[in-house]
This record gives C-alpha cells, sequence and structure tokens, in this order.
C-alpha cells in the first residue's frame, strides 16, 4: 500500500494544495486525464465541505486528507474537527428555477461527489466528519 | 474591472473573458462581480478555465440569475469536455447553452 497524507488549515486557498496533489495522485494510479480531472473535482468538494460546514472556516482547526493506493483501489479520506452531521443528501441536485428565483445558488457538492467516484462513504461524530472516497482503475473510461 | 475577466464588446454583445485557470471559492467573488456589466448578449469565455467546482458554479449561476432578470441572452464558449460533462450533470447548459466563435460572427460584422 501506498500513502500520502495533508493536513491543511481551514482556508480555502489550501484546498488548492490538495487538489494539485489529487493531480499527482491520480497520475501515479494510471488514470486517464479525464479520471484525474473527475478526481480532482470530488476532492475539491470534499475539502471544501470540510472547511466551510465542518470547520466552519476557523484556520485553528485542520482538514486532513489521506490518499491510499492498495492495488486496484484508490482510496481518499477527507476529514475535518467539526461538530459532525445529522444527515448527508447525495440525491441528483440540479439548477431548479424556483432556486433561482429564490437565490439558492449553492448545494452541488455532494451530488457532484456522488457522481464522480465509485463509491462514497460518510462517517460523523461530534468529534468530526470523514468523507471516504474510493476509485478504482477499472472503473475509468 | 476585474484582473480575472477581460471584456470585448461590439454592438450588443459582451464577451467576458475569464482568465483565471481556477473558477473555485477563491476566485468566485472577483467573477460574479462581473454579472452588473452585462450586455443583451453575454458570452462567457472559458478558454483559460481549467478548474471549476460548485463554488464556481455558484458564481456562474449570478450570471444566469442576471441574465434572467435583465431578459439578456447568456452562452458559454470554449467550454472544455469535462466541464461541458459537469454542467450537464447540473444541468447549467439549459441556463447557459455552449455557443462556437463563429456563432457570433454575424454581430461582429453588424
Amino acid at each position: 500500500m501506498e500513502r500520502v497524507e495533508l493536513n491543511i488549515p481551514s482556508n480555502p486557498i489550501f484546498e488548492r494544495v490538495v487538489r494539485a496533489s489529487a493531480a499527482e495522485v491520480g497520475s501515479a494510479f494510471g488514470f486517464s486525464t479525464e479520471r484525474i480531472e473527475d478526481l480532482k473535482l470530488a476532492i475539491s468538494e470534499a475539502v471544501n465541505n470540510a472547511i466551510d460546514h465542518g470547520n466552519r472556516r476557523d484556520v485553528g482547526k485542520l482538514v486532513a486528507v489521506v490518499f491510499e493506493i492498495d492495488g486496484e483501489k484508490l482510496e481518499i479520506r477527507i476529514s475535518d474537527e467539526g461538530g459532525g452531521i445529522d444527515k448527508v443528501d447525495i440525491g441528483r441536485h440540479t439548477i431548479e428555477e424556483a432556486n433561482l428565483e429564490a437565490g439558492q445558488l449553492r448545494g452541488f457538492g455532494m451530488y457532484l461527489i456522488s457522481e464522480l467516484v465509485d463509491d462514497l462513504e460518510v462517517s460523523s461524530s461530534h468529534r468530526g466528519t470523514v468523507l471516504t472516497l474510493r476509485l478504482y482503475r477499472r472503473g475509468q473510461p | 474591472m476585474s484582473d480575472i475577466i477581460r471584456r470585448e464588446e461590439f454592438g450588443e454583445v459582451a464577451i467576458l473573458y475569464i482568465t483565471t485557470t481556477s473558477v473555485d471559492a477563491i476566485s468566485a467573488a472577483a467573477i460574479a462581480a462581473e454579472c452588473q456589466a452585462m450586455r443583451p448578449i453575454t458570452v462567457l469565455d472559458f478558454s483559460e478555465v481549467a478548474f471549476i467546482n460548485s463554488a464556481g458554479i455558484s458564481a456562474l449561476l449570478k450570471f444566469v440569475v442576471s441574465a434572467r432578470k435583465a431578459g439578456y441572452k447568456l452562452f458559454a464558449m470554449h467550454v472544455s469536455l469535462h466541464h461541458q460533462k459537469i454542467f450537464k450533470m447540473v444541468e447549467m447548459s439549459r441556463f447557459m447553452p455552449v455557443i462556437e466563435e463563429r456563432d457570433l460572427a454575424e454581430y461582429r460584422v453588424a
């Protein structure tokens, strides 16, 4: 197993550091350019959720990102130090006219993650939330 | 004028060239601010954009909202295949269809 671990402060600028790392890990894993883009976007959404909703942009709290390559599987765990969440909505979320009228222009992140990875798992407690993303080499286009 | 958007205007058309490679949480506010200066036909050019996430999509939706309020037309140009896929997932294409540069030719000579 090969493992890469990053810890970033809860400042959105450092999401770009994780994204750049994701591109390198995806390339090392042998992903196509398209799947690397999928990986970058899924991780970007997960890290931004951890920064904004988990740690509420408290730069004293860290977001931990662990990449593990295990055979045909790439697993990424994104953890925050927030108070946890009750439930996660990974249902289809598209742009609706009513939402535009109401100024509700956000909320696509979890839906995009669920569409872009092969497997998604969420565990949450009062000590924080861990999002586990899995992508498989055989699943690539 | 923003460093992140370069403008070109002719007739009723404004082309807004997004000059940052990342349309994300960091660049979103500066991009969204430009939705205050749209023209009846506004085109967002993505030729330099390598990455768009949901924070970026939210910024782009500000243009959609402004265009709808003003009765303007909004288009996207030079959108990568990956970003066309993402736009299709969230159905952005319904509100900001992709056009080709040649479609603007008739407005340039008018």
